[in-house]
């Protein structure tokens, strides 16, 4: 059986009625993780593993899902991160870091993942203005859209187990 | 369309969208960027969202196929009800390209407009039935606060009818339009076709 984040962010084991559940949507659990693996491709033009690693762990924190940002935050230790960048992601913020590509990057994490809304051409414009490629600046943003998507999917499907714990435990 | 529904910002008239940043230009674009643009969507060669997000075509690969099998996939919540989340989740996220689309293609396929223009005044309060309720409190429930999400959220959704198939298509749909609005919002801006 191929690897499945979702199954494993949410504790779903093969065989259980919710794992069957969600894979009878088999295109979306492939597409999902799917887009896990090309948006952490390493050899994905434009942004570092490690820089694309710091926006999921900050956007995770921002959006308070502590067990996915550990995920990320697990996976910039084992590629051994920069010190000073992971603590402005994990318990900090991009205005402590140098002006540079991280901190832009942080700083339009920040933007879409509490604000869409306010998402103006200016905001965008930074990017390029802070080195960062065109290509980049489309990962960058699928990116963090994809984590507010990921970390909605776990959440519902955290609650889904919930309650069908709730009727089994009341039948 | 039937009627012109416009409140709060928010329209069900059809919208342009043009994007702040050089789109891919389809005479220079690769094989695979051709390619992708055609899996994703049948507009997509003349949508500058597509021509700008084909900047990366493996990243767009998965975001068309998790999106079109979330929207249109046979079988569970019916697809206007999954166009209904959608259309909530872009009121409350203040996408109102999306909010557009979504609410025509509500239309299209429910054949009324009642509860769009009850989303557009109010989503809060939106929903012709205690079905529609449930599925726009849970569609604002999960994009605003995600990790409140409970057992009660899903068992709100049972108790007015929801089987556990629907629930699944309904998280999907939510989920997915957190990640369609965020984009939408930030990598361009609605444009309101020429009118007298």
């Amino acid at each position: 059986m191929t690897h499945d984040l979702i199954d494993v962010l949410t504790g779903l084991s093969a065989g259980s009625r919710l794992h069957n559940l969600r894979h009878q949507r088999e295109k979306v659990a492939l597409a999902t993780q799917g887009s896990y693996d090309s948006l952490f491709d390493p050899a994905l033009e434009g942004m570092t593993l490690q820089e694309r690693l710091l926006v999921a762990l900050y956007a995770c924190r921002l959006a308070g899902s502590a067990d996915v940002a550990a995920h990320y935050l697990q996976r910039l230790q084992d590629i051994g991160v920069d010190a000073a960048q992971c603590a402005a992601a994990d318990s900090g913020n991009p205005e402590q870091l140098p002006v540079g590509r991280v901190r832009a990057m942080l700083t339009f994490a920040r933007a879409l993942t509490e604000r869409p809304v306010a998402g103006d051409k200016a905001a965008l414009h930074a990017l390029p203005a802070a080195g960062i490629s065109t290509p980049a600046v489309v990962a960058l943003s699928q990116l963090i859209a994809f984590i507010s998507y990921q970390l909605r999917v776990v959440a519902g499907l955290r609650a889904m187990q919930l309650a069908g714990h709730h009727e089994e435990s009341q039948a | 369309m039937s009627t012109i529904i416009a409140s709060h910002g928010f329209t069900n008239a059809s919208l342009e969208w043009e994007a702040w940043l050089d789109v891919i230009d389809l005479e220079q674009a690769s094989a695979d960027q051709i390619t992708v643009l055609e899996e994703s969507n049948p507009k997509a060669k003349t949508s500058d969202y597509y021509l700008f997000l084909a900047h990366q075509p493996a990243i767009l690969r998965q975001r068309s196929a998790a999106f079109n099998a979330i929207m249109y996939a046979p079988g569970g919540m019916s697809r206007a009800e999954r166009e209904l989340g959608s259309l909530v989740v872009s009121r409350i996220n203040g996408c109102v390209y999306c909010a557009s689309v979504h609410a025509q293609r509500f239309e299209q396929l429910a054949k009324r407009n009642d509860v769009v223009r009850q989303v557009f005044e109010d989503p809060y309060s939106a929903g012709t039935n205690a079905r529609e309720q449930a599925i726009a409190q849970f569609s604002i429930a999960l994009t605003k606060a995600p990790n409140d999400i409970s057992a009660a959220s899903i068992v709100a959704l049972k108790e007015v009818g929801l089987n556990e198939l629907e629930i699944l298509d309904l998280m999907h749909s939510v989920a997915i339009f957190a990640w369609a609005n965020r984009l939408m919002l930030n990598l361009g801006e609605p444009v309101l076709p020429l009118t007298d």
